[in-house]
């Protein structure tokens, strides 16, 4: 990956259209609720003006090549992690948290550096990079012994462990796709698919939502929106089948699936801390999203899965 | 199973730039590490482009409250200030920044409140409440407010009246008030300037009062304000000889 590849590579270049066409579709089908319905929109538009602005970065960020993605969704992570720290409240506490900033980080150099004994550089650390739990957890647990304390700090170990697996490791799976020989295919398309689910889930329970899929933990969203979700992460590998042309039937369901289900299980995950925290959304930091962890919840779920089936049929490399 | 309780930050539903315009803000370690980086760098770029100096650093070497009062001609006049302090107080340092300027546009506000921890004082409505808030930091030990009590920067060099709030602030307090005069900003970083230029700059640091004894009535206020013209002032004539 690197901005002259990019350029040249029909994948990216198909994607750059795809984004482009959907952004154009979703504003004429908010133009139309608006104009011609007359409808109260004002709320989805500010959230399309963001879709834009993320999409425009998103690309940009792709293009300028792998270094460019992975220090991105390193970025990303970092400040996912600080919205569930300051949420949490495991934010007060520094030295856990700089322990989770040191994991988030070593994820990105895991990504970024070849194996040191005789690897080819530009294909990340695999061992490191599946082994940086290991180390990350031992640093968090080791904390409470340097420091001499023990009340509390169960709940701040925890708190840092699940931040730190969660946003800074299952979501890194994401820039170590940027290694992957298909790195184009699997970056975009998982990045797009799970946008483009998030957005059915909310058309589908929207139009159609009555029964609430999980009352007890996000009472907004149904099983129509589900379901309608699923369909379309079902079909979307099928339509945008260039981005893996040597995928079979079964990788082709098998993405369906991890997109249309593990998305969705992501955001509910979310939902579950935010719900326990008592909270409606993580941050404010995008204007009609909520925070960051809102909007990568689907991906921290799929990127991972979808990672590691794509390695188990094809190495990455 | 016992409950636990989430002590979560209290603008979790504030706009990124709406968090940074509040005060007491929630920052994080990195807005902290940040600081502390960007701080680090500013000293060194003084110290080599300004040739910056610090004369009197003694009298600012205390644990206890302090509030510096100082001249103001020049954004670099609180860099100055900042530099003086030791790194692990900065983030108890607070310069009252006028809310009117520094807490409006974008980059503005990012650099009063991550890069200097300002403290948005309303200069022309609010200013009872500003003062109030600023008693209320200073009741905590170990907090350091930076005041330009001429309001504005001067754009003479000269050192301005001072405003009668300083004088309400620490009478019949029992705080050190340091008078400080930075000297050769107005040269190196005047007001209408981008960019500083590589003039020398040079902080000195006065004897630490007190006007515990003071009360707060109209009278005895504006005179602390023009004591402590004076004094700044002064520091500016002895340039450090003492």
């Amino acid at each position: 990956m690197s901005p002259q590849t990019a350029l040249h590579d029909p994948v990216f270049r198909a994607y750059f259209l795809v984004v482009l066409v959907s952004l154009m579709v979703g504003g004429l089908v908010l133009g139309f609720l608006r104009f011609v319905l007359k409808k109260e929109t004002a709320a989805m538009f500010r959230t399309y003006w963001s879709w834009i602005l993320m999409a425009g970065i998103g690309l940009i960020v792709v293009f300028l090549g792998r270094v460019a993605t992975i220090a991105g969704v390193t970025l990303l992570a970092i400040f996912a992690f600080k919205e569930f720290a300051r949420a949490s409240g495991l934010y007060r506490d520094w030295w856990t948290t700089g322990a989770v900033y040191a994991g988030i980080v070593t994820v990105g150099i895991a990504s970024l550096i070849p194996h040191p004994r005789g690897a080819e550089p530009g294909t990340g650390w695999y061992g490191f990079f599946v082994a940086v739990p290991v180390f990350a957890i031992a640093l968090i647990l080791l904390i409470p012994i340097l420091r001499n304390r023990a009340r509390g700090e169960l709940q701040r170990m925890s708190l840092a462990i699940v931040g730190f697996i969660y946003i800074g490791w299952m979501f890194g799976h994401l820039g170590f796709l940027a290694n992957a020989r298909n790195a184009y295919g699997f970056v975009c398309f998982i990045i797009f698919a799970t946008a483009i689910c998030d957005v059915a889930a909310f058309t589908f329970g929207s139009i159609f939502g009555r029964h609430p899929l999980r009352s007890e933990i996000s009472p907004n969203k149904t099983w129509e929106g589900a379901v309608g979700s699923l369909v379309v992460a079902m079909i979307l590998p099928w339509l945008l089948r260039f981005s893996f042309p040597f995928f079979g039937t079964w990788q082709l369901i098998l993405t369906g699936l991890i997109v249309g289900i593990g998305g969705q299980l992501g955001d509910l995950s979310i939902s579950v801390i935010k719900r326990d925290i008592g909270t409606k959304d993580m941050a404010a930091t995008i204007p009609g999203h909520g925070g960051i962890l809102d909007r990568i919840d689907s991906l921290i779920y799929a990127a991972p899965l979808f990672m590691h089936m794509a390695g188990y049929y094809y190495p990455l490399k | 199973m016992k409950k636990w309780r989430y002590d979560s930050a209290r603008d979790l539903d504030q706009a990124p730039l709406d968090r940074l315009r509040q005060f007491p803000r929630e920052p994080d370690m990195l807005v902290y590490g940040l600081r502390s980086l960007c701080a680090l760098i500013i000293r060194g770029l003084l110290h080599v482009y300004n040739r910056f100096e610090i004369i009197g650093h003694e009298n600012l070497r205390t644990n206890r409250s302090l509030v510096i009062v100082a001249n103001h001609c020049s954004h670099l006049d609180t860099l100055c200030l900042l530099a003086a302090l030791p790194l692990r107080k900065l983030h108890r340092a607070f310069p009252a920044a006028a809310s009117d300027y520094f807490f409006r546009s974008v980059h503005r506000v990012w650099a009063a409140a991550v890069l200097v921890n300002a403290l948005p004082f309303g200069r022309d409505a609010h200013v009872r409440k500003s003062l109030s808030l600023c008693q209320e930091l200073l009741a905590k030990p170990g907090t350091i407010l930076i005041i330009f009590p001429e309001g504005t920067r001067s754009t003479t060099g000269d050192v301005g009246e001072f405003k009668s709030g300083i004088g309400a602030l620490v009478a019949g307090r029992d705080v050190a008030v340091v008078p400080c005069f930075v000297e050769g900003s107005f040269r190196a970083w005047p007001k209408g300037r981008h960019f500083p230029r590589p003039k020398k700059v040079r902080l000195i640091v006065g004897a630490p009062r007190n006007y515990r004894s003071r009360t707060a009535d109209k009278i005895d206020i504006g005179a602390i304000a023009s004591e402590l013209r004076k004094a700044v002032s002064e520091l500016r004539l002895t340039n450090g000889s003492h």
